[in-house]
């Protein structure tokens, strides 16, 4: 019994540590190739950096415009996720816990939008939707679009929400808490790890959302965001491309997301953390 | 209850979003769908030319043949991800030493980008001086080394970095899932002398349904329509090997510009009839994979 | 409790979200109306803008339009706008609003389908007699339908890039001239230096198109074929020309003269491993020795010479890509604006610091004459010659099916019947050419007289 359990935890430890590895490796070679020269880095001989060059993230903070760009990207995406969680679980919320005419057409409508791939070809209506809405120059209008691209999140809150105990809605209601009122004092602090989860991928997929902002910022490259700076590190002097500054931006632009996983992690957390105290 | 109340209060609630997407997400797909009966280039006057580019997809070999790439690259994409992200989900869930940490590890695949991922992984792979075939060949486990990015390999080569990337995000969606499942079923499950593979099997599993459910259908459609990593890793290649269906449908709208000095003629019209056929292929499976899923939906 | 937390951080989120919002809203709704102010008060200066791809020059370029806002006595002020690989799709969207540029830069490829899309405006109107003189007339470079829309400035040359050291080291003193020379030249480079992890050629065949546009391509055109497939003489398109070409990339591949890995190799891992010395040949555009000279920088002596033709026998011109530079957008609002800038922009002295900088070879015939040679290594085995020419345009067509360079590369790959390949791809390419005549609107007119040698020889003897 007792060897048993010491080779069932040395089987487990040497899987995880070893997947572990395996996907620590791309993660190491990106942070290691931005200290690299251009060459160096292109050329893909070596792991270590023959000679440390911290300079590559000197520059790449200057040329991609970190320190303005970043307050925008931040905007955008923090509003995105604000806008995405909040839109996405009252939807969520109705579909799940009530029958109303029109619910499967609702369900068919975002099942759809996630099964087509147009690309960037939808930029031209959407642009031109914002044009109308005097939005075209303005982050909003980068942030509306994002928003309402929630198929995926209203999907995943909507599986969450199949876990919370109808029972909890009965009883609020017997006390007679209105349907909103449940919804935000019962529901959403129910569904804390879906939401965050769902603000950690939202506020990724915002963060690196590159074509809204590039068209939606072109005549205002005040409001620019990091991604299209990040972008523009790739050209040079002369035509082929600056990895090495990619590289560095690339890992300094990965920091907030790390930062936005720390909180997500935290709703991971609460409810074993819950039963432990009851 | 007030029927029409509550249907008010629905209606209410469903507004946001029902809005946002229809104009915002619906209506644009829509003006793009509509010029797969046309021959449209992009500029000048769309030509109304019927079922014509239906009748060229049904002959359109490049075509069908990403589509089998699509399933074999999602096929193993979805095997290989899938039970090891919800094996990850269950160990990290536990109370295991350094759990916090390994959950950050797992996770930070997913934040890098994938412009970067060309180069890091072409480093890794490429069969001239790649770190892989070094060390390969360094420990005598291969004598000259695997042409990973070759015809033969390269499938291969894009699952694995697929899998890579996609890992952390399916944890993470299984992590918050199992967090619904109260510390005290597992108790008392040990107590009547349930081992955890027994534990995971009758409590985990059961009790993960829906999100289970949901997570591998996102997972289905994800893989479907996965091409930015395999366009920034293999352009497709060599010789269409990993040509997977939207990729072939991205180059229709936005040609890959060779030299400098081609034309690039865009396949507006033509694209959008195959955005449709693949959209169909994507939807049917996942109506498929929705119906016969459906057992997971319920918590018993 | 961490609900609670959760809560408050997520409202915390919502909150400071919509306020940096409303923030960046105000803040640039107020500036708008300041600037305009400004703008009148400091009696009517004329805004225009100048958007371009290009990022070579781009450090040069703000420094002359900072000076031109600085000097010109209109009260014009340009404001340049540099951007990447999006330009296209930024310029398409910018024309659906009134935030279109005034000037814009034009390339080979991208004038024509400009001009279809009516953004550009004729400059004819605008242009002096000297002007006129000056600048060489392009049918579809920068003329279409006997109207000007653009001018010449710099071009690019094609040409066989080769490393010295390897060839001595393999006791070969000249470039190849004919395919079979550069079969074998691959072949006794690789013999010489595999030892060290060198071979003889490479090509960059993560892009098939990529690949074949800068290395097939020249073949074909300094040989006397068009360099996409397309005959001008008959206009038709016929692909038998690359046969030959297509069959020498072949050889060197199986003769395993080819650097391994090419099926994945993207242009600027292969450029670095030039500058490492492990590659001895490849074939590409007058914008590599800027490369070796700022960013991979060259560990190796190398040089660059006219690529090889067929047979030895040069019945065609090295294609010079280029032709044209700055055009008038159809939609501006202060036209006489925009066409002073870009007088400034085509000034003598301008044109003379794009070749002396190096940013590009001249295309002006008095500028080339009296420009001097760039400071940048390996850039004289680029600077026109005998064989360099400009071609005509070609009928871009979307056939259905496999595109011809990744058919090549294909059958590069996999063997099989190159006949048919090529006969497979004549008739799709055909069919694509006859549908886009009779629907689109195409012009496609065969010109019997088309001497394809007759095309080189202008720029040098």
């Amino acid at each position: 019994m007792r060897t048993k359990e010491i080779t069932g935890k040395t089987v487990l430890w040497i899987f995880l540590l070893a997947l572990a590895f395996v996907t620590l490796i791309p993660v190491v070679i990106t942070i290691l190739g931005s200290f690299k020269t251009n060459v160096e880095l292109t050329t893909g001989a070596t792991f270590l950096p023959s000679k440390w060059h911290f300079s590559n993230y000197a520059d790449a903070w200057d040329k991609a415009h970190f320190s303005t760009y970043t307050v925008n990207s931040l905007i955008v995406s923090l509003s995105t996720v604000a806008g995405t969680l909040l839109v996405a679980s009252m939807a969520a919320y109705v579909v799940d816990r009530m029958d109303f005419f029109g619910k499967k057409i609702y369900i068919g409508m975002q099942s759809f939008t996630m099964f087509v791939a147009v690309g960037a070809v939808v930029l031209r209506p959407q642009f031109d939707l914002m044009v109308r809405l005097h939005l075209h120059s303005s982050l909003w209008g980068v942030i509306l679009i994002l928003i309402s691209a929630h198929a995926s999140i209203f999907f995943i809150l909507l599986s969450f929400m199949k876990g919370i105990p109808r029972e909890l809605d009965e009883a609020a209601r017997i006390d007679g808490s209105s349907l909103g009122r449940t919804f935000w004092t019962i529901i959403l602090p129910l569904l804390g790890p879906g939401l965050g989860v769902g603000a950690l991928f939202t506020f990724r997929g915002a963060w690196n959302e590159y074509l809204l902002p590039l068209v939606f910022t072109m005549t205002k490259p005040e409001l620019q965001t990091l991604t299209v700076g990040l972008a523009n590190l790739k050209y040079g002097i002369s035509a082929a491309s600056q990895t090495h500054y990619m590289m560095a931006g690339a890992c300094l632009s990965i920091m907030p997301i790390l930062v936005a996983y720390v909180f997500a992690n935290k709703s991971f957390m609460q409810m074993t953390a819950g039963s432990l105290k009851g | 209850m007030n029927k029409t109340k509550n249907a008010t209060f629905a209606y209410s609630f469903l507004l946001p979003s029902a809005l946002l997407t229809l104009v915002l997400g619906i209506y644009p797909i829509a003006w793009a769908f509509r010029y797969m009966f046309y021959n449209y280039k992009g500029y000048g006057t769309a030509r109304f030319i019927g079922l014509d580019n239906f009748s060229r997809i049904l002959r359109d070999a490049e075509f069908w043949d990403s589509v089998v790439n699509t399933f074999v690259y999602a096929g193993g994409k979805l095997l290989l991800s899938i039970p090891l992200s919800l094996l990850l989900a269950a160990i990290l869930n536990r109370k295991i030493r350094g759990r916090q940490l390994l959950r950050a590890v797992f996770f930070m695949p997913t934040v890098i980008s994938t412009a970067v991922m060309a180069v890091v992984f072409f480093t890794i792979f490429n069969s001239y001086n790649g770190i892989l075939n070094q060390f390969l060949i360094k420990f005598n486990i291969s004598s000259s080394g695997i042409d990973w990015l070759g015809p033969k390999h390269a499938m291969l080569t894009v699952i694995l970095v697929a899998v890579w990337g996609a890992v952390g995000n399916y944890m993470l969606l299984f992590l918050a899932g199992l967090q619904n499942i109260p510390e005290d079923v597992y108790e008392s499950s040990s107590l009547d002398g349930a081992n955890k593979i027994q534990q995971f099997r009758f409590i985990t599993l059961p009790m993960l349904g829906p999100v289970l459910q949901m997570v591998i259908m996102l997972a289905i459609i994800n893989a479907l329509k996965g091409y930015e990593s395999i366009m920034v890793l293999t352009e497709g290649g060599p010789a269409g090997k990993t040509e997977v269906m939207f990729l072939y449908l991205y180059k229709l709208f936005f040609p890959v510009g060779g030299s400098s000095a081609s034309t690039q003629v865009q396949e507006f019209g033509y694209g959008s009839a195959v955005a449709f056929v693949s959209a169909l292929i994507v939807g049917m499976i996942s109506v498929i994979y929705f119906y016969a899923s459906r057992r997971m939906n319920r918590i018993d | 409790m961490k609900k609670q937390l959760l809560l408050t951080s997520l409202s915390a989120v919502l909150a400071f979200g919509l306020a940096a919002c409303g923030n960046s809203n105000t803040a640039e709704n107020s500036k708008e109306p300041s600037n305009s102010g400004a703008g009148s008060a400091s009696g009517e200066k004329t805004k225009i803008s100048y958007w371009t791809g290009d990022r070579h020059d781009a450090e040069f370029v703000k420094e002359k339009v900072a000076d031109f806002n600085a000097t010109n006595t209109d009260g014009i002020e340009v404001e340049l706008v540099v951007k990447g690989d999006d330009f296209d799709t930024a310029l398409d969207l910018s024309f659906q609003t009134a935030d279109s540029p005034d000037v814009i830069r034009v390339k080979e490829n991208t004038i024509g389908t400009f001009y279809k899309k009516e953004y550009l405006a004729p400059i004819d109107e605008y242009l002096s007699d000297d002007m006129k003189a000056k600048f060489p007339e392009m049918v579809n470079l920068n003329t279409f339908d006997g109207k000007r829309y653009s001018l010449p400035n710099y071009g690019t040359t094609m040409r066989l890039v080769y490393n010295k050291d390897l060839f001595a080291k393999a006791g070969i003193t000249k470039p190849p001239t004919t395919l079979q020379e550069l079969v074998d030249t691959a072949k006794k480079l690789t013999a010489a230096g595999k030892a060290d992890g060198a071979y003889g050629f490479a090509q960059n065949f993560k892009s098939p198109a990529s690949a074949l546009g800068r290395s097939a391509r020249v073949i074909a055109e300094m040989s006397g074929f068009g360099g996409f497939g397309y005959d001008f003489k008959t206009a038709r398109y016929d692909f038998s020309g690359f046969k030959p070409i297509i069959e020498a990339f072949k050889q060197i591949k199986d003769d395993g003269s080819m650097l391994p890995g090419v099926e994945s190799l993207d242009i600027d891992p292969l450029r670095a491993q030039f500058a490492e010395g492990k590659i001895g040949m490849y074939l590409s555009f007058s914008s590599e020795p800027g490369v070796y000279s700022t960013q991979f920088p060259a560990k190796i002596d190398w040089a660059a010479a006219p690529a090889p033709t067929i047979d030895g026998n040069a019945k065609g011109a090295s294609g010079f890509l280029g032709g044209q530079w700055l055009a008038l957008s159809a939609k501006s609002k202060h036209k006489d604006a925009a066409w002073k800038f870009m007088e400034y922009m085509y000034s003598d002295q301008m044109l003379t610091a794009y070749q002396e900088n190096g940013y590009g070879i001249s295309m002006v015939p008095s500028i080339s004459a009296s420009a001097k040679i760039p400071e940048v290594k390996g850039i004289e085995g680029f600077l026109p010659n005998q064989y360099d020419g400009v071609w005509p345009v070609y009928p871009a067509v979307a056939p259905e099916g496999m595109k011809s360079d990744d058919a090549f590369f294909k059958y590069m790959l996999n063997g099989g019947d190159l006949d048919a390949t090529i006969a497979d791809l004549n008739k799709r390419y055909n069919a694509a050419l006859d549908d886009a005549m009779k629907n689109d609107g195409l012009k496609a007119e065969p010109d019997p007289g088309f001497n394809p040698a007759a095309l080189a020889g202008k720029f040098a003897k």
